[in-house]
């Protein structure tokens, strides 16, 4: 009887710890594909309920675990039931301890060792392995399929383009606009002082003070959770691969420099500023101190091809201006296309960039364009999509032809500039 | 007690022999009826009286008169009607002349001074007539004028119940029905039984019964055998099961009952039952369970006698409401749910 206690206790003992066990495996495997396939705050509902199930499965598991455990008397009812020994072991078990057992007790003794080989242990319980370890195994397999398979979907562009994440960009081509409240992560903003000033400033005119929003309020709970789901699905993800894919925005101030620098005593510096500026616009800085080539205008392409980065100073991700231009564009070198010359040519990138260390030059001759324009609508960064999507948005290419009523963009032609004139139109520029 | 020391221990089988022996002249006379009978014997033998409750001609009479034979037993019998009075029963004081020509008061025994005591349709007399039958059913013994007067054991009484015809019938009170150990329904046989019963009572011959015992020794061996029943093991466990199952028959809203766990209490008690069963139930399962233990060649007791004896233990224990008359739900179907209830929970 000792014999099948210890044996069903075992059982008992291998039903809590594999039912447990697999709780938590299953568990974990669910949380870490939550953390890779969804967004911020769906992980952490999912997280939470995922939680709670394994929780309420341990619990039961334990529960089943304590219930299944016998004692002797317990033993020896099972081994009644089981061997239809009719009460004969529990009977014995239990007024053994008696001090009078009673005058039929030696027949009892006797009766019940007749059956003997009804109630070996082997015979009441067959089983030395329980059956919850199909659970932990099914669990098991489950984590092995999902865990490869979540880091397979792991929506990383930057990770898997294999580009910077540092962007440099003037303050003043900065449009700003209410941004989705799942797509702040991994941006990171970096200026000097005053350059910060200014940019609070303009949030602040556009109506988009950070400040403004309390962390005590449902959308500061909300960023809070936000960002805390956010650490937790980087950890889970590695630590390395989430800061390898953050993007840091550098911001450069011309109109503060402007206006603290007398015009001309930092021309070199804002050349320093603006170098790589497509169309004077910005710069990407290489994350590992590589010198990563600037977009390349290219000019050989058709019109109605979209450049490497806008006109209107809002960002186009490398990944998407790469899927875009020919991969030669992110290779080749800083040419002084990027230096803002392409606004002599007219056309779509008539105008923008004007730099106004290239403004001037000689005067040419440009012919009638019969073409029609294209408006680039957006772009912009997007390391991690808000609905969870793997790509950055990528603008949808608008052409429109002309009416009758219209007459084809007709580009300055770059003229001679007097000398007396060209402080004035820098200035202008400049602003 | 002296008498019975000479009479030799009975062992196991000798129980299980007798019983069987008993049974089968019984069912010299008697056609069908086996577990009637055997509950009969049961509860004869586990010290108890029995209820019989049968339609007319269902062979009750005769049943305990084939029983007396067999057991080689004193046995009277009365008649139950309204105009009986106790002291028709216990006995009573009469003045008797002696041979000196004195007289004197001098207790004259009634019909219940025998072994064996039928009572034929015991609900046909007053509440107080049938209250006589307390003292004696429980404490055997009667009391009349102050004085005691004991009662030979064994002391076996069989009270008979007709289940229609009752305008001008009085229901048993709680009181002594709980002091039957069982009771024993008898239903009218089927076809089969009822060709045999024609041919075996209306042919030239009769069934004679053998008594199983000689002449003395029978009282002397029918109580060693009770003896024996009592000897039988019944471990905790099985204590427990008992008292469980009773304790599932009395419905949770009663003021009589204690704090008890709320998945004890079937729905079905709660709605139809009005008072449970009582301790005496408890006892009752226990020593039925004993019987059929022994009759199993076992000395201990299974949850699976416990179970045999429980619809005849406890069904005339429970106290119906108007709710389970108007839905026509028998106490046996409550019994037989309890049992059901109480067999799952203990898996």
């Amino acid at each position: 009887m000792a014999r099948l206690k210890l044996r069903l206790n075992s059982l008992a003992i291998q039903h809590l710890a594999f039912r447990v066990l697999a709780a938590l495996l299953f568990a974990g495997a669910l949380i870490f594909v939550a953390a890779n396939w969804v967004s911020p705050l769906i992980f952490l509902a999912a997280s939470a309920v995922i939680s709670l199930a394994a929780v309420a499965a341990i619990i039961r598991a334990v529960r089943g675990g304590l219930a299944m455990r016998t004692s002797a008397v317990g033993a020896a009812q099972i081994a009644d039931q089981r061997a239809n020994l009719k009460g004969r072991l529990v009977t014995i078990v239990e007024v053994a301890a008696r001090p009078h057992r009673g005058a039929l007790w030696p027949y009892v003794v006797e009766d019940a060792l007749a059956y003997r080989e009804e109630f070996a242990a082997k015979r009441i319980e067959r089983r030395r392995i329980e059956r919850s370890v199909w659970i932990l195994g099914a669990a098991m397999i489950a984590a092995a399929v999902m865990i490869p398979l979540a880091r397979a979907r792991h929506p990383s562009i930057l990770a898997e383009t294999g580009q910077p994440a540092d962007l440099t960009i003037d303050l003043d081509d900065l449009h700003l606009r209410p941004a989705d409240p799942g797509d702040n992560a991994g941006l990171e903003v970096q200026a000097d002082s005053s350059t910060m000033g200014r940019l609070q400033a303009k949030l602040a005119q556009d109506g988009l003070d950070p400040g403004a929003t309390s962390a005590k309020a449902p959308g500061g709970i909300l960023n809070s959770a936000r960002t805390l789901a956010q650490r937790v699905q980087n950890k889970l993800r590695g630590e390395q691969a989430a800061r390898k894919h953050r993007l840091t925005l550098k911001l450069a101030d011309a109109g503060g420099d402007q206006a603290s620098n007398p015009r001309g005593d930092d021309s070199a510096r804002r050349r320093q500023n603006r170098q790589g500026e497509a169309a004077g616009q910005f710069k990407r800085e290489h994350a590992f101190d590589q010198d990563i080539p600037l977009p390349k205008i290219d000019q050989t392409r058709p019109p109605d091809e979209p450049q490497a980065a806008g006109g209107n100073g809002e960002l186009q991700t490398p990944g998407s201006a790469n899927s875009e231009s020919s991969p030669d564009a992110d290779s080749a070198p800083d040419t002084s296309d990027q230096r803002g010359n392409l606004g002599s040519s007219g056309g779509p990138a008539h105008g923008i960039g004007a730099d106004p260390d290239s403004l001037f030059g000689a005067a040419t001759k440009s012919a009638m364009s019969t073409e029609g324009f294209e408006i680039s609508i957006e772009a912009r960064a997007m390391a991690h999509g808000a609905k969870g999507s793997g790509q950055a948005y990528l603008p949808p290419k608008v052409r429109t032809p002309l009416s009758p009523e219209q007459q084809a963009d007709e580009p300055i032609a770059r003229a001679a500039v007097p000398a007396e004139d060209r402080t004035t139109i820098e200035r202008v520029f400049e602003r | 007690m002296s008498e019975l020391a000479d009479v030799e221990t009975p062992t196991v089988a000798d129980f299980a022999r007798t019983f069987r022996r008993v049974q089968a002249e019984i069912h010299k006379v008697i056609i069908g009826h086996e577990q009637a009978v055997e509950e009969l014997l049961s509860a004869l033998f586990a010290g108890g009286h029995v209820l019989i409750e049968g339609v007319p001609g269902t062979g009750k009479t005769t049943l305990v008169k084939t029983l007396g034979l067999a057991l080689d037993l004193s046995f009277n019998r009365i008649q139950f009607t309204v105009d009986l009075m106790p002291a028709d029963i216990t006995g009573t004081r009469v003045i008797l002349s002696g041979d000196d020509g004195r007289r004197e008061f001098t207790f004259q025994p009634g019909p219940v001074f025998c072994h064996i005591l039928l009572g034929d349709e015991i609900n046909r007399a007053t509440p107080k007539t049938q209250s006589a039958l307390l003292e004696a059913m429980a404490e055997l013994q009667v009391t009349v004028s102050g004085i005691t007067y004991p009662l030979a054991p064994p002391y076996f009484v069989m009270a008979t119940l007709n289940p229609i015809e009752m305008e001008g019938t009085y229901p048993l009170p709680e009181a002594q029905l709980d002091r039957f150990l069982f009771k024993v329904r008898l239903n009218y046989p089927d076809e089969e039984q009822l060709v045999r019963i024609i041919s075996s009572t209306t042919g030239p011959e009769e069934a004679g019964v053998a008594p199983v015992f000689s002449g003395a020794e029978a009282s002397n061996r029918i109580e060693s055998l009770k003896k024996l029943v009592r000897e039988v093991i019944a471990a905790p466990a099985m204590d427990q099961y008992a008292a469980r199952i009773v304790r599932a028959t009395q419905p949770e809203h009663s003021r009589y009952v204690g704090e008890s766990p709320r998945s004890m209490h079937d729905e079905m008690v709660n709605r139809y039952v009005m008072f449970g069963s009582s301790p005496r139930g408890a006892q009752a399962l226990i020593m039925g369970a004993k019987v059929r233990a022994l009759l199993d060649g076992r000395a201990n007791v299974a949850r699976e006698d416990i179970e045999a004896v429980a619809v005849p233990a406890l069904a005339h224990r429970i106290m119906l409401n108007y709710a389970a008359h108007s839905d026509a739900v028998a106490a046996e179907q409550i019994v037989e749910r309890v049992i059901k209830s109480a067999s799952a929970a203990r898996g």
